[in-house]
């Protein structure tokens, strides 16, 4: 179907260009297409052919609550990064652009280095012996080490500090729209800091809080390597759930029906997250 | 990309692995593997003259995808003891060859018809010294949090080992232990869950009790030995410690399985099991292999901690292995 329409396409005179979509479209069919098939083919066929994966998917106590979890974590982590996104955003929007190229290269920068190795870092910063522990006790701030691994803690202050860049990238992009001079003119009008902020920038800026939250909460559904070593058990994420009962339990086709709805739930919400952004593109015609 | 490097670099490997005088041993990366390759590939390669090559970490799932797709690149494979049984069942295995491996001065506990021991480890209680009071003495001490205060770290997969140490600490005793109560067991646990940091590989466990990030905890003795090597101040108490093997396998369909029969001569002789026992401080599934040892090395191994020594029920844990691991981690997530 796909090829076909393509071709039609090429007939009617599409731009030279539209051609080179061809080995694209190959790579996704290849390694996204006949993949995901298989998962949902292996989700109904293993052991056996029926729903009984799916069955005991939903009627497991343990996989709902590990489902559910998921979904709070990555919630947690959007509105934290919203959170300590925005003030970061706002400063390099406003700075001036060559200083603000150079914080944007450190920014990417950190992106760079392996992600196991800066989860790593955060153990060693976050445990009971870690350097933030110590550093509070030697100021005589905290008297017993605070509980910032193993726990909910751990695992939203390393996805936060990890998707950080994923929402501050859209945010000042959209920051950088707004005229600086509206700001003006609603302090010209009487408007504190707080009101000009909550009444003009809050809601200009909330198509790319969308976007990023969006992108944000999405990615942080699938995470795995950050909530496995920073997280504790009752905080366990679906991929962790996947990996184990594949790896270790060798039941695929569990493991399969768990991927498979964390995939059309992903789908889902990024499928919200082109209409939001559609439909900024729509509305910034005014 | 990515995707196609990995493509290519599979194909690579299966290209490779099918040369007659080349075979690619599986296991768990670190200091384990880094033994057996002195200790086993290098003697190996030198008197065969075939290569061995090294690949890692050993994952229950490939080994399945690789034979479920007929493309098995691994020709021996290092894995748990529980595992090989129920992978022999699942016909993910070949059968070992007992006229290539002599069988004579085998352990009887880790071999069978699918698997050769690999070594034989113990599970101890150790504790960083600094950071407990006194010596724990055993098991039913790592669930006392008012004479030990602190945080405990265990196991964190669904695999023998924690069961067992939750019912001896309730006064089971050892010779009671299989078929495991699974309700007391968990309703042991539960009275130190919030005590409990879990580890989820050997690197973690030895950062956990060296760091004081938990007090004490369930490490394998070889683990101990490593930190103890490196001058960390480390108790351990070996009553009741708890004894498992590696065992050695030929995947089904592997390649080389000729090349893999002999390796597995090499590394069950009593000199390749002397070597690697030194150098891990894991204990040699050759009889003969302690003659082989200096009488310091021997002194480390949980050979000599015989005594209150358990043995964990590889065959209870094979049969019932699912049933466990659904309330596992159905408890661990709660």
């Amino acid at each position: 179907m796909q090829g076909n329409s393509l071709r039609r396409g090429s007939v009617a005179g599409l731009p030279a260009g539209s051609g080179s979509a061809l080995p694209a479209l190959l790579l996704v069919g290849l390694f996204f297409i006949v993949p995901v098939v298989a998962l949902l083919l292996r989700s109904v066929i293993d052991p056996e052919p029926g729903l009984q994966n799916y069955a005991a998917l939903f009627g497991s106590g343990t996989y709902v609550r590990v489902f559910l979890n998921t979904f709070l974590v990555a919630a947690v982590v959007t509105a934290v990064t919203i959170v300590v996104a925005f003030p970061v955003a706002w400063m390099l929007a406003i700075m001036p652009p060559a200083l603000g190229s150079i914080v944007f290269g450190i920014i990417i920068l950190s992106m760079w280095t392996n992600l196991l190795t800066r989860t790593y870092a955060w153990m060693v910063l976050l445990q009971r012996t870690g350097v933030i522990n110590r550093a509070l006790m030697g100021l005589g701030i905290i008297h017993e080490p605070l509980p910032l691994i193993n726990n909910l803690a751990g695992v939203t202050i390393g996805m936060v500090y990890i998707m950080l860049p994923f929402m501050i990238l859209p945010l000042v992009g959209t920051l950088r729209a707004i005229d600086p001079m509206t700001l003006r003119a609603a302090a010209l009008c009487g408007a504190s800091p707080f009101e000009a902020f909550r009444r003009i920038l809050l809601p200009l800026s909330l198509p790319g809080i969308a976007a990023g939250g969006l992108m944000v909460f999405v990615m942080s559904l699938g995470y795995f390597v950050t909530p496995a070593l920073l997280g504790g058990t009752s905080n366990m994420m679906l991929a962790e759930m996947i990996a184990q009962t594949v790896q270790s339990l060798l039941n695929w086709g569990l493991g399969s029906a768990a991927a498979f709805v964390l995939l059309v739930v992903t789908m889902a919400l990024y499928a919200i997250q082109l209409r939001l952004v559609g439909a900024r593109r729509a509305g910034g015609g005014i | 990309m990515k995707l196609i490097l990995t493509g290519l670099l599979a194909g690579l490997l299966t290209a490779t692995a099918a040369k007659a005088d080349e075979m690619a041993f599986t296991s768990w990366g670190g200091t384990t593997q880094e033994a057996q390759t002195k200790s086993w590939a290098a003697p190996f390669e030198a008197s065969s003259g075939i290569k061995v090559l090294q690949d890692g970490p050993t994952d229950y799932g490939k080994l399945k995808a690789m034979v479920d797709a007929g493309n098995v690149t691994w020709d021996v494979v290092d894995v748990e003891m529980d595992f090989a049984i129920k992978a022999a069942k699942d016909g993910l295995l070949e059968p070992i060859d007992y006229a290539v491996v002599p069988k004579a001065d085998l352990d009887p506990r880790f071999s069978n018809d699918h698997a050769v021991g690999s070594f034989y480890y113990s599970f101890v209680l150790a504790w960083n010294k600094g950071a407990v009071p006194g010596e724990p003495a055993g098991w039913a001490d790592m669930f006392d949090t008012k004479k030990f205060p602190g945080k405990r770290t265990f196991y964190k997969w669904s695999a023998p080992g924690v069961i067992e140490i939750a019912l001896l600490a309730d006064g089971v005793p050892a010779d009671k232990l299989y078929p495991l109560d699974l309700d007391r067991a968990f309703k042991k646990l539960d009275t130190i869950k919030s005590d409990i940091v879990w580890w989820g590989g050997g690197a973690e466990s030895q950062q956990l009790i060296a760091s004081g990030e938990a007090a004490f905890g369930q490490l394998w003795n070889g683990r101990v030995f490593a930190l103890q090597q490196d001058g960390t101040d480390v108790g351990v108490a070996w009553n009741q410690n708890l004894t498992a093997a590696d065992v050695l396998v030929v995947p089904k369909g592997a390649k080389n399985k000729d090349s893999a029969m002999k390796f597995l001569a090499t590394a069950t002789s009593p000199a390749g099991q002397a070597k690697f026992a030194e150098a891990s401080g894991y204990a040699p599934i050759n009889t003969k292999a302690k003659a082989e040892m200096p009488a310091d090395a021997v002194k480390a191994l949980p050979d000599a901690h015989v005594e209150g020594q358990i043995n964990l029920d590889m065959n209870y844990w094979a049969a019932h292995r699912d049933e466990i691991a659904t309330r596992w981690y159905a408890w661990q997530t709660k």
